[in-house]
């Protein structure tokens, strides 16, 4: 009876440090998010696809081999935003405009929102860069608060990105008219 | 009748003169200012409500254009190394009009949805002696994302300065 019951507690108590343990981990693991990258980082290409997160201080950009890091320190101001894009994809969204009576004008009127991400930054001779991307709605602000929290600046209040916006009735002048 | 011919043709030689002669003076290229770098100032938008990232594409745009015709040096806004270059020509920018415009209206409509921006462009020396002011538009009526004005926009904005400076860069 006795050894049971101490099997049990030592199960209990590994299990608990497990669940412990994995949330300790998953809160230190940085959020990753896919982004494009519009422009602004050096030797990264406009339009890059990759990953963003906020590492070490750093505000890190993978895309393929190429590896782009950012200082938060040396960021002057971020900013989120809301915007939309094409939920068809460029190729595909040109060979539909051949449609015959105007019916491939029917593919534009489906779009996707997307958050936009601005970011000021000075590189090392204390020349202003501006960098934009480009991600998934409601990924914007949790990279601006990753970047707030490790030092960088902020010159605007956290703003309300394209899920935000889509219930409030008064227009973001971030957002594209309709 | 030999007279009067003649006097016909000396009149039609001297009216060909007269309208040919402002034309190619119009034609004439002005005298170049000479430059040994230029320093590209952060867009300003006080007047103007203008998205963030329509800034900071726009002052990108602008630095790349500028390095694609020519210009050797094109230094930033707030570079330190810029400070001892002589000859140095620094570019203002500020926003005087925007209309978002929706990428949505242009390709439905073809004719609705475009966007539009005008920027005063002043060229200064450092001490602020200005040397050159003119206004550019960027425009996309048809395809493409609102941002697209803001490259339509750079690339006028560096044919101003590929016209009006020289640098060792640019031929």
């Amino acid at each position: 009876m006795t050894v049971s019951v101490r099997r049990a507690l030592r199960t209990v108590a590994l299990f608990g440090a497990v669940v412990v343990i994995s949330g300790v981990n998953a809160q230190q693991s940085p959020t990753v998010v896919k982004v494009v990258q519009l422009t602004g980082l050096p030797r990264v290409k406009q339009d890059a696809k990759g990953k963003l997160s906020v590492e070490n201080g750093n505000l890190h950009f993978t895309s393929g081999k190429t590896v782009s890091d950012v200082s938060a320190s040396s960021i002057l101001d971020v900013v989120t935003g809301s915007d939309s894009q094409k939920a068809v994809g460029k190729t595909i969204g040109m060979l539909s405009m051949a449609a015959p009576y105007g019916g491939g004008r029917m593919v534009s009127l489906f779009r996707k929102k997307i958050d936009t991400l601005t970011v000021q930054y000075l590189d090392a001779d204390g020349g202003l860069h501006g960098a934009i991307f480009t991600m998934p709605v409601g990924s914007a602000d949790v990279i601006k608060k990753d970047l707030v929290a490790q030092g960088a600046h902020t010159t605007a209040p956290p703003e309300p990105t394209a899920s935000a916006v889509a219930n409030a009735s008064s227009p973001s002048p971030n957002k594209e008219q309709k | 009748m030999k007279r009067i011919l003649n006097t016909g043709i000396w009149l039609f030689v001297s009216a060909l003169f007269l309208v040919a002669h402002p034309l190619l003076a119009e034609k004439t290229q002005p005298v170049k200012i000479n430059t040994a770098a230029i320093q590209v100032e952060m867009i300003q938008s006080d007047e103007v409500k203008l998205p963030a990232e329509f800034q900071v594409v726009l002052y990108e745009n602008l630095i790349r254009q500028l390095e694609k015709i020519g210009f050797s040096q094109v230094y930033r806004d707030g570079d330190r190394s810029a400070a001892n270059v002589a000859d140095l020509v620094v570019l203002h920018s500020t926003v005087r009009g925007f209309k978002a415009g929706s990428e949505r209206a242009r390709e439905v409509t073809t004719v609705a949805g475009a966007t539009s921006i005008t920027v005063h462009c002043q060229f200064t020396r450092p001490d602020g002696t200005s040397l050159l002011e003119q206004d550019v538009n960027g425009k996309v009526r048809f395809f493409g994302g609102n941002l697209r004005a803001t490259h339509d926009f750079a690339k006028k904005a560096a044919h101003v300065a590929n016209e009006n400076f020289s640098t060792p860069g640019i031929k």
